[in-house]
């Protein structure tokens, strides 16, 4: 297994928002499902996620609500809020754009200058 | 983007408000990830105390995570606030005197400025009750050279280019504007009325009123707490005459009672029911304090202030009323303007047929949000000049505070060398040292917000007559409030930023070295002088305007009158002219003179139609001999007062030649009068005037008048100017067409205590005419006191801002010399060991305080020349720049300094050289 890449700057709050846009999570959730849905090609600081999580909260962007975990315990749940949502589609797209302009860049080739 | 601004917000506050259970629950959060994941381990296969390691490790640090979730909260910020604040506190603490001397002079500085802002705030700003008060206009009119105004009633100004404006206008020209206007919103009419004799059936008082149109209450929206208002059914001639009362005379006459409503007063005689109360915020139309007590629909005039010449409703030719609008929204002032001078035209074209095109006034729509405004043109410059002086306070105080936290700048620099050498950020250590002089700023704003709360009737009480018995207290809401916070905020951060970028240069290395203490001393120093050497200016600026205005006080004190002032007894008697034609009046007056003489205690009952010394004066034409006026008005006119018969003997102004009045002149027989010296020189000079004739009239051939007596000059309407050529004329030989006569002032010369006997007057007036008000009873020298009430706030608070000044002046200048004898403890020492003398050393130091002083006090006495010059015109006996008031407070302040300076020379004299060199 190849070793996992570091996270790209500021890539994490993406991240947050498209983990629990697929449901609600609990902060271990959200590690858990990013980890499932990059197939464990991601290295994420675990304690770095709550500050991320605090400041979506803080912005408005996500919304936590105290629950019961699948282990019967109290657990603070996440959720996507419709700012949230929108700015999720935005960076997404901004992300996109990025990648396809970066890629372009980095596939041409010297005959092509 | 607003909505994260709102949630961060929203979610900052709320882990603020509820930092307990957001700790709480955030170590909950976080025990439960590790939980979890140690779970998942232990489920792998990993046995449960191996599986906790390193879940732990994983999570990393959690302190540190915490400590960033709080950051993402942006409770960091706000932590560190806390910790500021809890650190200034602890400082100011530990420095009782310090902050004691910081406090009271803040207090001081800002309570000044609080009260002086009150008063702007009542006096200047304060706009008319009623809603959209910004958009009322007022009509005024503008003299040109060719324009006929008529006969005026009301308050006339020069406008910027010199020319006569106006508000009154006539009755008809209101009705007919009123009726055609499509230039503002429905135009309303009013005019002030004072001294009206209200009586609710026991005793008789003199109140201010307002005559209003019929559509004033509905229109403008003025305020009611009790029945209707003033309805234009009630402005017709044949209805019921009605009043609507202020909420102030509602409350001393009736005790707020709802019984009021639907009883009859009577308004100078006439009967009128109450049908409404105002709000106490309503004040009328017109700029003052109380304001109007009584408002009549205009209708009543006739009956309520009857003139000689007939109703002023019907008078195409009497200016008297004040016409009001709004603006209509939206409409521009110029397009309203051009509008309304078209419609004006016609309005007095249609009322005044035979008036020229020219001769018609322009009108131009003042501002009217604050009523008729009486006030600014009076009280603008001494509110300005007040502001200035507090202003003054406010910046020696903030200049002694920088001083004193310099000094404490200085005293921490070790403290700050080590808070940079561990790695604080300079913008942390700013931060800090700011905290602790906003904090200090604002202990100071709370209690100069009381001092200002509980001062602000007394700048009004100096202005109040002695004898009024309306106090007007300020109103103190939440724009004050804003004031002395900015205030205070502003003065925390002038006085605290040179201390606080001081701090961050400490410079590390050196700061924490043992012997940094001659390093840094210079410079600090020098700001440290130059701060004491400003404060001692502005102090000495003070102290030459309190000097001025105390000498001009004096001055004024010491002129001689030509009269006697002293126990004489003044009031006012103005009998309602519905009751009283002149013949009427003049027995009047006559059984009043008797009846008061022949009170025990009373020597001499006089009267006369001008107060001496109140600001009054009335002149005429004075055509000796009947002669055609000359063309230079000035030369053709003389003061007159209406006199009762003992005038002079009463008043004491000597008689120099001929007779005095007697009981021989009488109304049928030959017209008489006295005049002054001035007088007599001004128009018969190197001539006897004794025999002369004069006729006292400007255009019509009129009844001449023979002088009888030549009197001693006595100063008339002011103590300021030399008597004016001034004749006396016998009031029972006044009548209608030349002199007339209406309110008069009675003086009575008591033998000893006036205030005793007043109860007395009062019942002997009673029993003449109970329906009859006695107004404004005072003394003469109190009478003399009120046209000094300028100089006199002047003085009182020059004066006492002037010695705060100086005190502040003085703790400065104790401060940066005992700040520099410690830092030369080892150079006195030094000197003292190579034999400098104690007394030698005493001298040096005294010497520094007092060039410190010196320096300041020729700066300011430099700037007093520039400054004074504003004040010229409100002082008396004296220029601005008087050497004596000059002299005097520089030696005052020089003095003061070197007393401020002697406690450090003298500790500096004391010091033993051993125990000052081993010190090092």
């Amino acid at each position: 297994m190849p070793k996992p890449a570091d996270l790209l700057q500021g890539t994490l709050d993406l991240l947050i928002l498209k983990a629990v846009s697929l449901g609600p999570l609990h902060g271990y959730g959200v590690l858990l499902r990013i980890q499932q849905i990059s197939r464990n090609r991601l290295e994420i600081q675990q304690g770095s996620l709550y500050p991320a999580l605090y400041r979506l909260e803080h912005q408005g962007l996500i919304a936590g609500d105290w629950g019961e975990s699948e282990n019967k315990r109290k657990a603070k749940f996440y959720r996507l809020t419709r700012e949230g949502a929108k700015q999720l589609q935005a960076e997404a797209a901004k992300w996109n754009r990025m990648t396809e302009i970066i890629a372009g860049i980095l596939k041409t080739a010297p005959e092509e200058v | 983007m607003l909505a994260k601004l709102r949630s961060s917000m929203r979610s900052m506050l709320r882990s603020i408000l509820d930092r307990g259970r957001m700790e709480k629950a955030m170590d909950s959060e976080l025990r439960f990830h590790i939980e979890s994941y140690t779970e998942d381990l232990v489920r792998g296969g990993m046995n449960s105390e191996e599986a906790a390691r390193r879940a732990r490790i994983e999570f990393g640090g959690v302190e540190a995570h915490k400590e960033e979730c709080r950051d993402s909260l942006g409770l960091r910020l706000w932590d560190e606030l806390r910790a500021d604040l809890r650190f200034a506190v602890r400082t100011l603490r530990q420095s009782p005197g310090f902050t004691a001397i910081a406090v009271t002079s803040l207090a001081l500085g800002i309570g000044a400025n609080t009260a002086i802002f009150t008063l702007t705030q009542e006096v200047l700003l304060k706009q008319a009750a009623v809603p959209n008060a910004d958009r009322l206009r007022l009509l005024e009119w503008i003299q040109t050279p060719k324009t006929k105004i008529g006969s005026a009633w009301g308050m006339f100004l020069r406008d910027d280019q010199g020319r006569m404006t106006g508000t009154p206008f006539t009755y008809q020209v209101y009705r007919e504007l009123r009726q055609h206007n499509q230039a503002l919103e429905d135009l309303v009419a009013f005019k002030d009325l004072s001294r009206l004799a209200v009586n609710t059936g026991h005793e008789a008082e003199s109140l201010d009123g307002e005559l209003v149109s019929g559509n004033y209450f509905r229109t403008l929206g003025a305020p009611l707490i009790a029945g209707r208002g003033i309805l234009p059914d009630d402005d017709t001639p044949a209805a019921a005459p009605v009043t609507v009362i202020s909420d102030g005379y509602w409350a001393s006459r009736f005790g707020r009672s709802a019984g009021a409503l639907g009883q009859t007063i009577r308004v100078n005689d006439l009967p009128v029911t109450i049908v409404g109360v105002t709000a106490p915020r309503f004040r009328g139309m017109k700029t003052g304090f109380p304001g109007p007590e009584v408002f009549l629909p205009m209708s009543v005039q006739p009956r309520v202030i009857p003139r000689p010449s007939g109703s002023l409703l019907t008078n195409p030719n009497f200016s008297w009323v004040i016409i009001a609008g709004r603006l209509k929204p939206g409409e521009s002032q110029k397009a309203a303007e051009a509008a309304m001078n078209v419609i004006f035209r016609n309005a007095v074209r249609a009322t005044v047929p035979g008036r020229k095109e020219e001769e018609i006034a322009p009108v131009t729509l003042i501002d009217g949000a604050r009523g008729l405004d009486t006030q600014s043109v009076d009280f603008a410059k001494p509110i300005l000049l007040l502001s200035g002086v507090a202003g003054l306070v406010l910046l020696i105080a903030c200049a002694n505070l920088a001083n004193l936290l310099l000094a404490r700048a200085a005293a921490r620099q070790r403290e700050m060398s080590v808070r940079l050498a561990m790695g604080a950020g300079k913008w942390r250590i700013i931060r800090q040292v700011m905290t602790e002089s906003v904090l200090l700023a604002l202990l100071g704003g709370s209690a100069g917000l009381a001092v200002g709360y509980f001062g602000r009737g007394f700048i009004p009480g100096l202005f109040e007559q002695a004898w009024s018995t309306a106090t007007l207290v300020p109103d103190f809401n939440w724009r004050v409030f804003a004031f002395g916070l900015g205030v205070s905020l502003l003065t925390g951060l002038l006085f605290g930023v040179a201390p606080a970028w001081r701090s961050t240069r400490a410079d590390v290395n050196v700061g924490l070295k043992e012997s940094s203490r001659m390093t840094s001393g210079r410079s600090r120093a020098l700001a440290g002088k130059s701060l004491v050497v400003f404060q001692v200016s502005l102090s000495a600026l003070l102290l030459i305007g309190a000097g001025l205005f105390l000498r001009t006080l004096a001055n004024l004190r010491h002129v001689s009158v030509g009269f006697n002032p002293e126990h004489l007894l003044l009031f006012e008697v103005d009998p309602p002219k519905a009751r009283y034609n002149t013949a009427q009046m003049t027995q009047l007056f006559r059984r009043m003179e008797e009846r008061l003489a022949a009170l025990p205690g009373i020597q001499w009952a006089t009267l006369s139609s001008d107060t001496l010394l109140a600001n009054e004066l009335d002149n005429t034409c004075f055509r000796p001999g009947g002669r055609p006026l000359t063309n230079d008005r000035s030369k053709d006119m003389a003061m007159v007062n209406v006199v009762g018969r003992d005038f002079l003997q009463a008043m004491g102004i000597p008689l120099l030649a001929g007779r005095t009045f007697s009981a021989a002149d009488t109304r049928t027989s030959r017209k008489v009068a006295i005049v002054n010296k001035t007088l007599a020189h001004k128009f018969f000079p190197n001539q006897n005037p004794i025999g002369k004739t004069f006729e006292p009239s400007c255009e019509e051939e009129s009844e001449p008048v023979e002088i009888i007596g030549i009197s001693a000059d006595a100063r008339y309407n002011t103590l300021r100017d030399e008597p004016p050529a001034t004749y006396y004329f016998p009031y029972v030989q006044a009548d209608e067409k030349v002199i007339p006569m209406g309110g008069m002032t009675f003086e009575l010369r008591t033998a000893a205590s006036t205030a005793s006997i007043v109860p007395a007057i009062r019942e002997a007036v009673r029993s003449i005419d109970s329906g009859l008000p006695l107004v404004e009873v005072r003394t003469q020298m109190q009478q003399i006191d009120a046209t000094m009430s300028n100089e006199r706030v002047f003085a009182a608070l020059t004066a006492g801002f002037g010695l705060l000044a100086l005190l502040l002046a003085c703790i400065g200048i104790y401060g940066i010399m005992a700040y520099t004898v410690a830092r030369r403890t080892s150079e006195i020492g030094i000197r003292m060991a190579l034999g400098a003398r104690s007394r030698e050393v005493l001298a040096m130091i005294l010497k520094e305080a007092s060039v410190l002083a010196g320096l300041g006090v020729a700066l300011g006495i430099g700037a007093s020349v520039g400054v004074t010059r504003l004040i010229a015109s409100m002082l008396f006996g004296l220029k601005a720049n008087d050497p004596v008031t000059l002299a005097a407070a520089g030696a005052v302040l020089l003095a003061m300094a070197l007393v401020a300076g002697f406690a450090p020379a003298y500790r500096a004299s004391r010091v033993d050289p051993m125990h000052a060199l081993r010190h090092e």
